[in-house]
Parts: C-alpha cells; sequence; structure tokens
C-alpha cells in the first residue's frame, strides 16, 4: 500500500512537521521548566520521536478499517485499542529511557508528574495524525471518482462517435434512394411517399443531440418509419407486427438505442432469406423497468456471414455507460428465432 | 439479339434496370433472379452474353457465384457496394454502377458491355483477375462455395480441415467431404484469416485448430497430423510460419 506519507516525498514534509513540533517542544521545556538544553532536548527527542514512527504505523489502522469497510462500532474500537497501545507504548518507552540519563532530582520528579499530559499530548499526537488520514484518504477517493467520471465522458464521446457511424448504414440509404429511382418510373406518387418517409427518418436521426432521451412514442414511430421504407425495398419479405403497452408509451429510451437492433434483424432476416421473414416488437413496462424485445426469423440454412457484433455490443456498452449497469441486453437463439432484449431503468441516468 | 439476365434481390432495382434496358432494342431480358442460386442456374441454363449483379444478396453473394461460373458472361455490377470494393472494380475491365446511378452512366456501360459481348474476349480472365483484386482487399473470407455437379454447397471455415494445392484446382477437405475449385493457392491464403490457417507447405495450408501433432520426421523436416489423421508435410518456411502462430 502506498502510504500518503511515504510517496512523493512526504516524508520530508512530515519530518519537517516532526522537527518543528520538537523544538517547539524541547523550547518549552528549557523556558518554563528551566531545564538544561541538554536534557530537554534529549526528552524532546525521544518522546516525539516515538510519535513520529508511530504516526507512520496509524496509517494501516487508517487504511484497513475505512468507513465503508467495516462497521462503526469496529472502527471506533480499534481506533481506541490503538490509541491506547500507542499512548501506553509511547510513555513508557520514553519514561525507560529518559529515567536511565544521569540527571538532577528536579527532572526525575518532572518526568514523573509529567505522565499524564504525555499522555494528553499522546492523544492530541493520535486525533490529529488520524484526521489528516482521513482526509488524505477522502480527497485520494474524490480524486480517483473524478477520474473516473472523465475516463467515462471520454468513453462515452467516443462510443458516441461509433454509434454515429454505425447507426445509419450507408448500404440503406443507397439501395433507398436506387429504390426512389425505380419508383419514378413505375409508380411517382409511391416515389413522392418515399422520398417523405426517408426525409422524415433522416431528419429525425440526424437531428438529434446523441445524449438525448426520448420518449418510447417518438422512438418508435421513427423505426417504424426505418422499417416501413425497408417494406418499399424488400416487398412482401419484410413483415412486421408490434405490440406495445399503451402506458409506456411516454416513458423515455437513449436516443436511437434500437435503430442497431432492426439493422441487425433486417441483415439477418432479411438479407439472407428470400422467404417472408416477420420481425416483431413488443414492448412493456415491469415496475420501473422499461422491457423491449425484438424478434426476427432467420433461415438456419442460411450458412450466414459472421457479423462483426458490433451493433449488439455498442448498444450493450452505451447503455452501460449510460446506467452504469452491465447488464441489461440480453439475447435468445432458437431454431430459427433470435430475440433481443433490452432493459431500460427509468432512473435518473449519467447524461 | 443480347440476352441478358438480371440478378438485385430487390425487385425495385430488377425493375429499374430493366426501364432503363428498353430503349435498347438488341437487349433481351431472358430471366430475373432474386440470389445467386437462382442466378446460378439460370446462368447454365440461358447462357446468356450479358448479366447485372448485385453483390449484397441472400444465399450466396455475387461474388461467390461468379467463382462457380465456368464460362462467365459479360458482368456489370449494380451495387451500393463500399468504397474499396469499387477500387477492385476500377483495376479490371468489369464495369460496375454504383446505385443510385444516372440513366447516361448505365447507357455508357451497357455500350461497353455490347462492345465486350460481341468480342467475346476471354471473360475467364476477368473473374480471375477479380478474384486478384479481392485478395488485395482486406476482406477475410468466412465462408467458401463450391459446385459439385448441379449441387451448391456452402463450406464454412470452421469446417475445412485443409486445402490441397492440385494444379489450376485447389482441394477443399472439409468434414462434409472433398470439393475441387479453380482457384490459386496465393489468392487464397491471403484471404484467409490471419492465425486461423497457415501454409505449411507449397501445396498445403491446414486450419490451425485442427493441428493435432508436429513431429520431426528427419533432419530439418516435419510432419504435422491433423485430427483427421491425415499427415502433411511441412516446409522450412512453413514450419517458421506455424512457429509464430502456435507460439512455440
Amino acid at each position: 500500500m502506498n502510504h500518503p506519507f511515504i510517496r512523493n516525498r512526504n516524508i520530508i514534509i512530515y519530518t519537517t512537521i516532526w522537527l518543528v513540533i520538537s523544538a517547539g517542544f524541547a523550547w518549552a521545556l528549557y523556558y518554563w521548566y528551566e531545564f538544561e538544553p541538554r536534557l530537554a532536548i534529549l526528552d524532546s527527542a525521544v518522546f516525539n520521536g516515538i510519535f513520529f514512527g508511530l504516526g507512520l504505523s496509524y496509517w494501516f489502522n487508517v487504511r484497513y478499517s475505512s468507513f465503508d469497510k467495516s462497521q462503526l462500532l469496529n472502527l471506533v474500537i480499534s481506533h481506541v485499542a490503538a490509541l491506547l497501545i500507542s499512548i501506553a507504548l509511547a510513555v513508557f518507552l520514553s519514561q525507560t529511557i529518559l529515567s536511565r540519563i544521569p540527571s538532577n532530582e528536579e527532572y526525575t520528579q518532572f518526568l514523573n508528574l509529567s505522565l499524564p499530559w504525555r499522555a494528553g499530548l499522546g492523544l492530541m499526537y493520535y486525533s490529529i495524525i488520524i484526521l489528516v488520514y482521513y482526509l488524505i484518504l477522502y480527497y485520494d477517493d474524490l480524486n480517483k471518482k473524478t477520474q473516473e467520471r472523465s475516463q467515462l465522458e471520454t468513453m462515452l464521446k467516443s462510443s458516441e462517435l461509433e454509434m454515429l457511424k454505425s447507426q445509419i448504414n450507408p448500404h440503406f440509404i443507397f439501395n433507398s434512394l436506387n429504390s426512389i429511382a425505380s419508383l419514378t418510373i413505375i409508380s411517382p406518387e409511391k416515389a413522392r411517399e418515399m422520398v417523405i418517409k426517408l426525409s422524415d427518418f433522416l431528419r429525425y436521426s440526424l437531428g438529434k443531440e446523441n445524449d438525448q432521451m426520448n420518449t418510447v412514442n417518438d422512438e418508435l414511430n421513427n423505426i417504424i418509419l426505418y422499417l416501413d421504407i425497408e417494406k418499399v425495398r424488400f416487398g412482401d419479405r419484410l413483415a412486421v407486427e408490434t405490440q406495445v403497452d399503451k402506458n409506456c408509451l411516454g416513458l423515455k429510451l437513449p436516443n436511437l438505442i434500437l435503430q442497431p437492433i432492426f439493422e441487425n434483424a433486417i441483415k439477418h432476416g432479411i438479407y439472407e432469406s428470400l422467404e417472408q421473414v416477420t420481425i416483431k416488437l413488443n414492448a412493456w413496462q415491469d415496475q420501473n423497468i422499461l422491457r423491449i424485445e425484438v424478434t426476427n426469423q432467420f433461415d438456419p440454412e442460411a450458412v450466414s456471414k459472421k457479423g462483426k457484433g458490433i451493433g449488439l455490443k455498442n448498444v450493450s456498452e452505451r447503455l452501460r455507460l449510460i446506467y452504469g449497469v452491465s447488464q441489461l441486453v440480453f439475447t435468445e437463439k432458437t431454431d430459427n428465432l433470435f430475440t433481443v432484449r433490452l432493459d431500460i431503468p427509468q432512473i435518473e441516468t449519467n447524461v | 439479339m443480347i440476352r441478358t439476365i438480371i440478378i438485385d434481390d430487390e425487385s425495385l432495382a430488377r425493375d429499374l434496370i430493366k426501364a432503363y434496358l428498353q430503349k435498347f432494342d438488341d437487349i433481351e431480358v431472358v430471366q430475373e433472379c432474386a440470389d445467386g442460386f437462382q442466378g446460378l442456374k439460370a446462368i447454365q441454363e440461358h447462357k446468356p452474353d450479358l448479366i447485372f449483379l448485385d453483390v449484397q444478396m441472400p444465399k450466396i453473394s455475387g461474388f461467390e457465384m461468379l467463382e462457380l461460373l465456368e464460362e462467365p458472361p459479360v458482368i456489370i455490377f449494380s451495387t451500393a457496394f463500399d468504397q474499396y470494393a469499387i477500387k477492385a472494380f476500377e483495376q479490371n475491365a468489369t464495369d460496375y454502377l454504383l446505385k443510385p446511378y444516372a440513366e447516361q452512366r448505365f447507357d455508357e456501360a451497357v455500350e461497353k458491355a455490347k462492345a465486350k459481348a460481341s468480342s467475346k474476349s476471354g471473360s475467364k480472365n476477368e473473374v480471375e483477375k477479380l478474384q486478384e483484386t479481392r485478395a488485395d482487399s482486406d476482406e477475410s473470407l468466412d465462408r467458401i462455395v463450391v459446385k459439385t455437379g448441379n449441387k451448391i454447397q456452402i463450406l464454412p471455415l470452421e469446417s475445412i480441415s485443409h486445402f490441397e494445392a492440385q494444379d489450376d484446382y485447389v482441394a477443399i477437405h472439409s468434414d462434409q467431404g472433398k470439393y475441387l475449385k479453380l482457384m490459386r493457392m496465393k489468392h487464397l491464403e491471403s484471404r484467409l484469416p490471419d492465425g486461423e490457417f497457415v501454409r505449411i507447405h507449397r501445396s498445403h495450408i491446414v486450419n490451425v485448430k485442427q493441428i493435432e501433432k508436429l513431429e520431426l520426421y528427419e533432419k530439418d523436416s516435419y510432419l504435422l497430423s491433423l485430427k483427421t489423421g491425415i499427415q502433411l508435410p511441412v516446409s522450412r518456411s512453413g514450419h517458421g510460419k506455424l512457429k509464430e502462430v502456435l507460439k512455440y
């Protein structure tokens, strides 16, 4: 363990403070008790020297019984014990050593009389040192938290960037535009309809702040737009069923968090099959959790090209950063069904 | 008359090509297909002069379908595929159309294709070139499509224990059997994912997961045993590569 008084040359400061205290102590003995300087300095050096050493060891008591790690009673007991032991030790040691110094009657008498105030001084030393240790511990903790927080923010930013990149697949846009080009010849009305849908979709998707929370209603409308556009591209191959509890329409979820999930469903469901593929969407509220489940059929015989799994991983990572909970995305794969469920807590978030 | 087949999984995309083709009196669309399987069948049946081909399609992709053709017709790609792929196409004679495309650009491609279809210059060469340029791209393979008779088989890489060079062909030993495919070891090697396959010899590439043991055979020459029981010689440079991948 990295001792706060030893790291970064703090030992110099610690030593200096003790030298100042010892000098003051010696001066007091010399000035008020009128002992000769030799005795005053020796007494001060022995008594304060002992606390110099003990002070360093108090750290372990603080470090290994910090507030969150043990019960309050244990904490009090350990401090009282440490205090009593250190005072007894200091007084006993200093008495033993100092009584061997050849001196006068007056000093020997003083030694005996000084017991109570030496004990009092020990209590003061102990309290101050412990207080300093707790302050350092608190400050370190605070620093660490700020650091973690800023790290989280950078991660959030970069994952947002990644998300932005993967959010709207360029293939989707270009293929949709190609479908529109085709529709202008066959059915201009449908082309117009699709241009409007694509515009609405892009306006919603590009116009939002990344850390924004939106209502289920808004997000689902956008997903429906996306699926409508894909339906024009794929025709009968894509069928969509939605079942959304009315009372969860007002709940909040992160901006565009569903987009990669539906893109996956399209990619693994529709891209790999010529049969009709149904994508099901269920959303409901479970106490203070919004649950959203997306199921797509897939062709079990298709030797699918391995996806890189980036889409789902990004979703999971984003939710983890926002809610501070690591497991909010659940997947299940059966013979021909793939299900993803998101659990969105309805609480205050990090963003 | 130039006979053509349109292969694209989106019907609107096919419709657009048909609409653009209407003004060409000398081009006849003999069939439309929605995936690589259908495309392959149609090509064998009709032997068209020209095909319009999308890349991203269900079952097998446009690229994979091309690899199975013995005498490919003139090809015009019609795709929204990524940038690097475009570069690949640019380097060889096959034309490409990037969705969505202008009618003018489409007409140019068709004129080029018509000129080529009439001269019938070796398209086989082109497919090989295409494979070569794909080998240069950073996209790695995750499956191999083979054809035996009229049956098309998709082999996931995990199912393949090793590849063996046989003249112009590569023999693919998979747990579903042995298949021959026209390709070069060099291109194959460069497209296999790093660390999963090792070329241990001029004529052998093995799946690292299938290695059972490696024994010293004579001085400086090693013999590799696969889990399937087959033993293969390891060349000196192959041994170096094995060492690197297996980290021993």
